[in-house]
């Protein structure tokens, strides 16, 4: 896979993340987050299995353990999302799950695996583009809900760079169907903990379903098996900058579709959307390369 | 890997049902088109699958219609979608010879103005059929159209395509076509659909920019013309 391929796959996960947001609105404001998961992921897996049948029923226990660390980080990520931002305004709440930028480096540094000086200054200026796009204030950073925050960062930069390494040696396809499978699995406990009728407890309209299995075709099964085959064929920096440019496409869509988004044009989101722009375009080119660093090949 | 004929044909079809039903409820025109991102899959089909790929497409449409648009129309829809999967077939081997794929840029390159092509083809196809085969003239369905199946095939088929052409998968199930009927001169075979694709875009500015419409206009008739003779000639 060349370089533009990977990139062109990469952005497509970041639009269909940044476009299921109209989908997400079309749901139930009651439809718990445990039964949102069940209900796509399960989806996502069934479909994929049934195309993909002959692969998954030859998985080997290895393949199996590896994804099923994949998807205990997803639900951490998630569980730990949840508590924070329940806990804290959107914003702060947005610009501290966006802090893997930060993280992955920092990750990447200790494992000795230094990312190059292009993608440093890059992650700095993505990471102040998001802080003007949402117009972030310095208000309760020191909290219990900032620390979930910073915990999910933490598992979502994990996961990346375990999954930078998995992809690469495990099929990415079987891997990223075990994943749906057992976050389904994993959500599904979580909603019968929560809510012992799980199903029989939903009222279903044509919208929602159409809604749920548009969620479950392009943000679960399409986003995650393309994530998994990207990952094979890039690196970790590479994958968290260019999912670090949902802003921009959050915003290009608003202006696409102005009564699907509830975005507010101010000049400051605009500003932080060319920031990050900016950043990324820092990140992905070699300018600094020669004064020292060692740049993070794509294989 | 290469898939057996029946498999080609069911799979196209499942995935051509599983993303063109759910998407029934964002209607565009009533009783006649919605938002569909299903229009990304035509072109990979054909590609792939070749004219197999290209009737399972039809098939999966008339299919999908009977959830909510399904009427005299839908046969138009059945010949658009097919054309929509075996335009892109014919163009790619035409300025290929290689089985396509993505992993050039000239191949990307290539690939976004196939789609563009085809989708300029089928919005002429099925805004005109509408008109010519059942008296109305609507000028959103070939605006609609034409958006639906270029934005979709380059916006969400590119990186579907990137994929299922990537070592991993690499599904090439059918070689070029083995003859061009009517283009049998290298240098014909080359112009024409250039020529073709001219064509359908003048009807798509006389139409998006002027708003001419086939009841009131000699050129759009004689472009319309000109334009099914490009057709036959890519086709066969």
């Amino acid at each position: 896979m060349s370089r533009t391929e990977n990139n062109i796959l990469l952005f497509s996960i970041t639009l269909c993340w940044a476009a299921s947001y109209v989908f997400i609105k079309n749901l139930p404001p009651d439809l718990s987050t445990y039964a949102y998961l069940t209900m796509t992921c399960g989806i996502a897996a069934a479909l994929l299995t049934m195309v993909f049948f002959k692969k998954i029923i030859k998985t080997s226990f290895a393949t199996f353990l590896k994804s099923a660390a994949l998807s205990g980080l997803l639900l951490f990520n998630l569980i730990f999302d949840k508590m924070g931002i329940d806990r804290l305004a959107s914003s702060t709440a947005s610009v501290l799950a966006s802090s893997s930028i930060m993280i992955v480096p920092v990750v990447l540094i200790i494992m000795r695996k230094r990312p190059s000086r292009n993608n440093m200054l890059g992650a700095v200026v993505i990471m102040t583009g998001i802080m003007i796009t949402s117009g972030f204030r310095a208000e309760n950073i020191f909290s219990e809900g900032a620390l979930f925050m910073l915990l999910s960062a933490l598992v979502a930069s994990v996961y990346t760079i375990a999954a930078d390494k998995i992809t690469k040696e495990e099929d990415p396809l079987v891997l990223s169907i075990l994943q749906m499978w057992i976050t389904a699995i994993s959500g599904f406990i979580m909603w019968f903990l929560e809510e012992p009728t799980t199903f029989a407890s939903l009222t279903y309209t044509n919208e929602m379903l159409s809604s749920i299995f548009i969620l479950a075709f392009f943000s679960k099964a399409y986003a995650y098996v393309a994530l998994m085959y990207s990952q094979k064929y890039s690196d970790p920096m590479s994958v968290t900058i260019i999912a670090s440019t949902e802003p921009i496409v959050t915003l290009v869509l608003a202006v696409l579709i102005p009564t699907a988004f509830e975005e507010h044009f101010t000049a400051a989101a605009v500003f932080g959307a060319v920031v990050i722009m900016i950043g990324a375009m820092i990140s992905e080119t070699g300018f600094l390369f020669r004064k020292g660093g060692k740049k993070l090949e794509a294989k | 890997m290469k898939l057996s004929k029946p498999k080609q044909f069911f799979i196209v079809l499942a995935a051509f049902l599983v993303l063109g039903i759910p998407f029934k409820v964002m209607i565009l025109v009533e009783g006649f088109t919605e938002v569909r991102p299903v229009n990304a899959l035509p072109p990979i089909a054909g590609m792939i699958c070749g004219p197999l790929g290209a009737f399972a497409c039809g098939v999966g449409n008339m299919i999908a219609d009977m959830f909510g648009t399904f009427n005299g129309t839908s046969v138009l829809g059945f010949f658009g979608n097919m054309a929509a999967a075996y335009l892109p077939y014919r163009l790619w081997h035409i300025y290929s010879d290689e089985q396509p794929n993505l992993h050039k840029n000239s191949n990307i390159l290539r690939y976004v103005l196939i789609c563009f092509s085809a989708a300029l083809t089928v919005s002429w196809f099925l805004g005109f059929g509408l008109y010519y085969f059942f008296g109305t003239w609507i000028e959103d369905i070939y605006t609609y159209v034409l958006f639906n199946n270029f934005g979709f095939s380059v916006g969400l088929g590119t990186p579907l395509f990137i994929m299922l052409s990537s070592d991993d998968v690499k599904i090439a199930c059918v070689h070029g076509p083995k003859k061009y009927l009517l283009l049998k001169n290298e240098k014909l075979k080359k112009s024409i659909p250039v020529i073709h694709t001219l064509i359908m875009t003048v009807i798509m500015v006389l139409i998006l920019v002027f708003h001419f419409s086939p009841a009131d206009s000699m050129t759009l008739g004689v472009l319309t013309a000109a334009g099914v003779c490009g057709i036959i000639a890519i086709s066969i």
